[in-house]
């Protein structure tokens, strides 16, 4: 059979083993999830918008653009960041890919994300709706966030089992970022002086394709994001990779 | 029985070197990094990477029929040396070359998802040994029946005791034999050995495999299952070929090091 088939297989039985691990025992299972999101989204723009009255036309779209695709981002970090060390009992018994542990946990986050974002869509474009073509784009942004965020939940969780402070400093960096990163402000509300944290921040680059689809499109900067998203997620793959492939068997003799 | 080597190889290691870093263990907080400084300012900057040299120029090959033993006092890189093979570890030099389908299981208590019950359990062991089979779904009920769980089939795996968890698995090991196996001290740690079925079980897809790789501490074992034995020491052979021989040699070579 197929490498990749086998690949994929493995990956699917270890994600719906993993959703089924973690709703089992619990009363609403699925729904903490859902929450989750759909609590920051409710609180945030009540207070961005009604109590600090940033002026931006159509809020609740601009933050929804934003803000789902960085909870998915800040998840799936914080959750993969010390994936290998806690399977290593598991790597070192069966010869597994790892990376199939990753994409499992990934995948799963995945589906909460999508969940949630479809849950808030629908309403909100029901009460501000926005241009709808456009939203037949949105697996090309998605596809370039799952990518870069696997490159990095990969390089993130091999750091981990070198040093095992990364976990601690993953969660010290992903509150800072939410500030640093226009997620509930526009990038125009940043000063041309400090503009340059905004051009080189990956997560922004990540985000942007999505606020252009949702947001405000136009094919240009649809094209100009996706195109500074794809470099964020080559480069993120390719440093995992080689970052991986240096590091293998001194993760093995680790974990 | 196929008990008897044939022509075909099915696994051939040449000139294998395994060299690993082990620097990672030196301090690595602030406090024992500057009394290191302190004492030896140039060692502690400039110093020559720690290595352990597991592996050395290892070759050996392995025909369709070889039940081969690994022997060898802990530490000697026999756990190592199948990683290698099953491809987790990378050699540092040399090649491994092999046909067929593989399987290789380190450890037998052990649970993917200590939350799931034995049966989802199972369900994923069988997705990660048997990737390639087509009907996991009878491999699963064929190994569940087998493994006599009775109602704790349902319970969750973490509540298994040792013993349980290694039936289980063994179960699900045995269920069909494949090209080249490799079972790492499979027996050992758990009572299973003491059931005689799950252990005339074992023996039996042992004796359906192309070939096996088995890794133990107990002689009887050796003796009952292989028709060959590599003894390591400090991660080089010093010797292949009839198991009593082997076991003689390797009695010899550890009272040497005793002493």
């Amino acid at each position: 059979m197929n490498k990749w088939l086998i690949f994929s297989q493995q990956i699917r039985t270890l994600t719906i083993a993993n959703l089924k691990s973690r709703y089992r025992k619990t009363i609403a299972g699925f729904v903490w999830v859902v929450f989750n999101p759909l609590m920051m989204y409710g609180v945030q723009s009540l207070v961005f918008k009604t109590f600090l009255k940033l002026q931006v036309p159509n809020y609740a779209l601009f933050l929804l653009s934003g803000l789902l695709p960085w909870i998915f981002i800040s998840q799936a970090l914080e959750m993969c960041t010390s994936l290998l060390v806690t399977s290593g009992p598991l790597l070192k018994s069966y010869p597994v890919h790892p990376l199939v542990y990753l994409f499992a946990q990934l995948v799963d986050n995945a589906i909460n994300f999508l969940a949630a974002f479809i849950l808030l869509l629908v309403p909100v474009w029901y009460f501000q709706p926005g241009q709808s073509l456009p939203l037949l784009l949105l697996p090309i942004p998605l596809v370039l966030l799952l990518v870069s965020v696997l490159g990095l939940a990969w390089l993130l969780a091999t750091l981990q089992v070198f040093f095992r402070d990364t976990r601690f400093l993953v969660t010290f960096a992903i509150s800072i970022c939410f500030f640093i990163t226009p997620i509930f402000y526009p990038t125009a509300f940043v000063p041309e002086k400090f503009r340059w944290m905004t051009m080189i921040n990956p997560f922004h680059r990540l985000i942007d394709p999505f606020r252009v689809v949702i947001y405000n499109f136009s094919f240009e900067a649809f094209v100009n994001s996706c195109f500074a998203a794809a470099i964020v997620a080559t480069a993120s793959i390719s440093i995992a990779y080689l970052f991986w492939r240096k590091k293998r068997n001194a993760v093995y003799l680790n974990i | 029985m196929p008990s008897t080597s044939t022509s075909e190889l099915l696994l051939e290691v040449t000139d294998l070197n395994l060299v690993l870093n082990t620097d990672v263990y030196r301090p690595l907080n602030w406090r024992d990094l500057f009394t290191a400084l302190a004492k030896d300012p140039f060692g502690t900057l400039f110093h020559e990477a720690d290595r352990l040299h597991i592996a050395r120029n290892i070759s050996f090959s392995v025909k369709r029929g070889d039940r081969i033993g690994i022997i060898g006092v802990n530490g000697s890189g026999k756990t190592t040396l199948c990683r290698c093979i099953a491809g987790m570890y990378v050699p540092t030099s040399g090649t491994i070359v092999r046909k067929g389908k593989m399987r290789a299981v380190f450890d037998t208590a052990i649970g993917i998802q200590p939350e799931l019950t034995g049966r989802e359990n199972a369900t994923l062991l069988a997705e990660f040994m048997y990737a390639d089979q087509k009907n996991k779904l009878k491999i699963i009920n064929d190994a569940l029946q087998f493994s006599e769980l009775g109602s704790f089939i349902d319970v969750p795996f973490r509540l298994y005791s040792k013993g349980m968890q290694a039936r289980l698995c063994l179960s699900l090991v045995s269920a069909r034999p494949c090209d080249l196996l490799i079972l790492d001290e499979v027996f050992d740690g758990a009572d299973v050995f003491f059931s005689e079925k799950i252990s005339a079980r074992v023996l039996d897809v042992i004796h359906r495999s192309g070939a096996v790789l088995f890794v133990s501490h107990s002689f009887d074992q050796i003796k009952k299952v292989c028709n060959r034995v590599l003894v390591l020491s400090g991660g080089q052979i010093i010797f292949d070929g009839e198991v009593e021989k082997g076991i003689a040699v390797y009695k010899k070579s550890g009272s040497q090091s005793a002493n």
